[in-house]
């Protein structure tokens, strides 16, 4: 597959988040008002100055259309798109948000993304994945990633307390972000002896409800200096979406231990950043731990370490977050949260701050390449994108 | 000759016993237990139980009709034959009707296939399938006699090759005596007005008129019958009943009220079922059921081998049994019954989707690739490992084995499902399956990778407010 990609057309020049958790005092609207000031005021862009927006959301409460976005920012008459591609939806507005600039169709628009889950109660997703199968069992996230626990445990003899080593280093990242929901480490104890989701995930094995936006201003690197940070934008070096199956448990020869959606995008996106040793080359990631078992799985999908070595990387301090590759320094889905359509853009906020050195209180050292990858479904779809310091 | 070919049976994995139903409500102990329903089962999926039981090993093209009896039909416009024999994969020019209204209706779909057969020279085989999840009120004495259960009998013209017990000819009275009743729209349990009254009446009297009556038809005295099998919903009347009409202990077909309570329409198929495991070259037998009058048969064992032989693929009542356990308590059984107000969350259905998808949901057809072979589900216009369009649609294996799973605590079950095993399965000779697991008591310790499991057809939700049916897995129970 010959594809010509976006590398370096595209700079990121303004990034911005709300902060994330049970927001029950704001809704769609009004978080989208913040992220997106945020991101113009970083960026030093005004409102007039966007030519083009894409929304990632996924559930149909949060808001259908681009009008969501339009009646949020009261801005009329422009394009906007809303994206939905499951937990990757905020990744994949990011994407073709950078098809536009790329082309050359616009010069400055805007990715973000935005969910309100808590207005529909914190005991889990709402149910919405019918797919025309009304009599099908459908299991629910903590039950899908499960069997890849399962999976993972038979084949690669992990145990409980390697997955709750995920969930006690990304708390203790989390810790130090102020926009994050949870900011309190968690003990190895705790997250053990926390009550069951799905067995063999736990309470701490899962990432939380939560609500949060993200969003990004991009344009073109020539047009980069004259805005805010001057030379100091961020380069989008690669950007890869690969979509398999909505039910993989209906593959014969699905093996549960790894997502083929997380090996193409990596593979794709790797040879369009030119990168050959991405756990020498990739300084920071921020990867998908919607639950603890799904990092481990994605540092190997991902190429950070051997197969079936994450387990033992991890406990060695390999993804510290002054480790050798620091995955998810900002705490990831378990400790900053996931409101579904916000997580793929909040992502690039926190490795766009990474790259340029702006991560207060969590600065990855001398972090100049970066990763974000955001998986959605059940493991269908996958986004990778490579960032990297314009120096 | 027209006759019995095979039979079939299922019992639900649970027995209550009387002594709990007792200490609920503070009544006297009374010996025994019954059988109760999972929350997932049905008459419908009972039915399809003791129907795959019945037809295992036989070629499913050569049955050219299905008559489902019971008294707890899910619809009440809405035939249920026509979805059992959707499921049991039977070919689509039969005849499909359903016998209801009656704990007699067993008896009288076994005459009516009888006479089916006898009148039409291209109906050779109808599978007659009983089955009832009843409901009796709680605290109330039927609590401790109704229970629920599926037989079934495969009914045909043949030779004594074929023929396990012949049928010679039936005798019918029909009787206007009001005993238990339900009505359509204002009563969630049986009623019953006065007991006494309807057992002298009503039971005693039709039972025994239409044993003479089909005694005197073929000029059998007592003495001539090796076996006689007769309804009965009270051990008192099994024997009031055996001693007007002179049959002697040896000839009754014992107590299954005891170990398993009165299972309604299907109860007195059970009887004879159990009747065939201590058969005789040539004996005759008598077989009557009740329910607003009486229906009884004279029947003859021509095939005692065959009887000794089919029982070795059969679940039967034998087996059946022998994989039977208690529930600990009664407010498991209170809860399952969904006697309790709670919230359920309900997913949305369509009767489009399931019509247009039948294939995969019912029968549990599959296709293989024609290209790369491999099997796979659901069915799709192409493979999903070669893209090939050359596949041919198949039925998969109702039994496999675990590959991964999970054990999920946020949805519940009913009894001891909880957590709810859900599972990915491999299926003997090919295709792979997502499944809840039901009916595993103590899935931590249980369930693993590996584990031998088999596919029960069961009710999983009821959105868009009909019946939504599907397939789990359960342990083994023996189907072979």
């Amino acid at each position: 597959m010959a594809v010509k990609g976006i590398r370096d057309k595209v700079a990121i020049i303004g990034v911005g988040a709300t902060k994330f958790g049970e927001l029950w005092d704001e809704n769609q609207f009004s978080l989208l008002i913040k992220s997106t000031d945020d991101a113009m005021a970083d960026a030093g862009v005004k409102r007039d100055d966007i030519e083009a927006i894409w929304v990632g959301i996924q559930y149909y409460f949060t808001g259908l259309s681009g009008g969501t976005v339009a009646d949020a920012l009261k801005l009329w008459g422009k394009p906007i798109t809303r994206i939905e591609n499951y937990c990757a939806s905020g990744m994949d507005a990011f994407r073709n948000a950078c098809n536009a600039v790329a082309s050359g169709v616009n010069d400055v628009v805007l990715a973000c993304g935005v969910e309100k889950l808590l207005d529909e109660g914190s005991k889990g997703l709402p149910g919405f994945r019918e797919f025309g199968f009304p009599v099908l069992p459908m299991p629910s996230a903590p039950a899908m990633f499960s069997f890849a626990a399962t999976r993972s445990f038979k084949e690669y003899g992990w145990t409980k307390e390697d997955l709750a080593r995920v969930a006690v280093k990304n708390h203790d990242n989390g810790s130090y972000h102020p926009k994050a929901h949870f900011r309190k480490p968690v003990s190895l104890e705790t997250v053990m002896k926390a009550p069951m989701i799905a067995d063999p995930l736990g309470r701490f094995d899962c990432c939380a409800m939560s609500d949060g936006s993200a969003a990004l201003i991009l344009t073109r690197p020539e047009l980069a200096p004259s805005y805010a940070h001057g030379d100091d934008y961020v380069i989008v070096k690669a950007n890869a979406l690969s979509v398999y199956t909505n039910l993989p448990w209906y593959w014969p020869n699905f093996d549960f231990t790894s997502f083929p959606s997380t090996t193409t995008a990596a593979k794709l996106a790797y040879k369009e950043a030119g990168i050959t040793n991405p756990r020498k080359e990739i300084d920071c990631a921020e990867v998908h731990d919607c639950f603890t078992i799904t990092e481990l799985l994605n540092c190997q999908d991902l190429q950070l370490c051997e197969r079936g070595q994450a387990a033992e990387e991890l406990k060695n301090g390999t993804f510290n977050w002054d480790g050798e590759t620091a995955v998810n320094p900002s705490g990831g889905l378990k400790s900053f949260g996931h409101p579904i359509g916000a997580t793929g853009c909040r992502m690039l906020y926190e490795v766009t701050k990474q790259v340029q050195g702006r991560a207060d209180g969590r600065q990855t050292p001398d972090a100049k390449i970066g990763l974000a990858h955001n998986l959605g479904g059940a493991y269908t779809v996958c986004s990778v994108t490579i960032l990297s310091q314009n120096k | 000759m027209i006759g019995i070919k095979s039979y079939g049976a299922y019992l639900p994995r649970y027995l209550l016993s009387r002594k709990l139903i007792a200490d609920a409500w503070g009544f006297p102990v009374i010996p025994g237990n019954k059988t109760v329903a999972n929350h997932d089962e049905d008459s419908i999926t009972m039915a399809v139980e003791a129907g795959i039981d019945c037809l295992w090993g036989f070629d499913k093209s050569t049955i050219d009709g299905l008559y489902f009896a019971t008294t707890t039909q899910p619809y009440l416009e809405k035939n249920s034959s026509s979805l059992i024999a959707t499921v049991l994969d039977l070919k689509k020019d039969i005849i499909s009707m359903d016998f209801t209204d009656s704990i007699n209706a067993g008896a009288a779909a076994m005459a009516r296939a009888f006479d089916t057969i006898k009148s039409n020279d291209d109906i050779k085989n109808i599978i007659v399938i009983a089955s009832d999840k009843r409901e009796p009120e709680p605290s109330t004495m039927s609590e401790f006699a109704m229970s629920d259960g599926a037989a079934a009998f495969l009914i045909g013209e043949g030779t004594v090759e074929d023929i396990l017990v012949s049928i010679e000819n039936y005798f019918s009275v029909s009787d206007n005596v009001t005993g238990p009743w339900k009505r359509t729209d204002s009563d969630s349990f049986v009623r019953n007005f006065e007991p006494k009254h309807e057992a002298k009446y009503g039971y005693v009297n039709n039972i025994t008129a239409a044993i003479k009556g089909v005694m005197d038809k073929n000029n059998l005295k007592p003495e001539d019958m090796g076996i006689v099998v007769y309804y009965y919903n009270n051990p008192g009347l099994l024997g009031r009943v055996s001693k007007m009409l002179k049959f002697s202990q040896a000839q009754i077909q014992d107590s299954l009220f005891f170990t398993l309570g009165d299972t309604g329409t299907p109860f007195c198929f059970m009887l004879l079922i159990t009747a065939l495991k201590r058969v005789k070259p040539e004996q005759k037998i008598l077989f009557a059921g009740y329910g607003d009058g009486a229906i009884a048969f004279y029947m003859k064992i021509v095939n005692d081998k065959g009887i000794r032989n089919i029982k070795k693929t059969r679940m039967g009542m034998i087996k059946s049994e022998k994989s039977m356990i208690e529930l600990k308590n009664y407010s498991i059984f209170i809860d399952n019954r969904k006697y309790l107000i709670k919230d359920r969350y309900i997913r949305k259905s369509s009767p489009v989707t399931i019509w247009r998808d039948s294939a995969s949901i019912y029968p549990m057809h599959g296709m293989k690739c024609n290209s790369c072979n491999v099997v796979q589900y659901p069915i799709w216009p192409i493979c999903s490992i070669c893209g090939s369009r050359d596949l041919t649609e198949i039925p998969l294996k109702l039994k496999g084995k675990i590959f991964t799973y999970t054990l999920d605590h946020l949805v519940g079950g009913g009894y001891y499902s909880k957590p709810t095993p859900r599972c990915v399965l491999d299926l003997d000779g090919g295709g792979r399956i997502l499944c809840d697991m039901t009916e595993c008591e103590n899935p931590e310790e249980e369930v693993e990778i590996d584990m031998e499991v088999e596919l029960t057809f069961r009710k999983v939700h009821e959105g868009a407010n009909f019946m939504n049916y599907y397939w789990k897995c359960r342990p083994v129970r023996g189907r072979p």
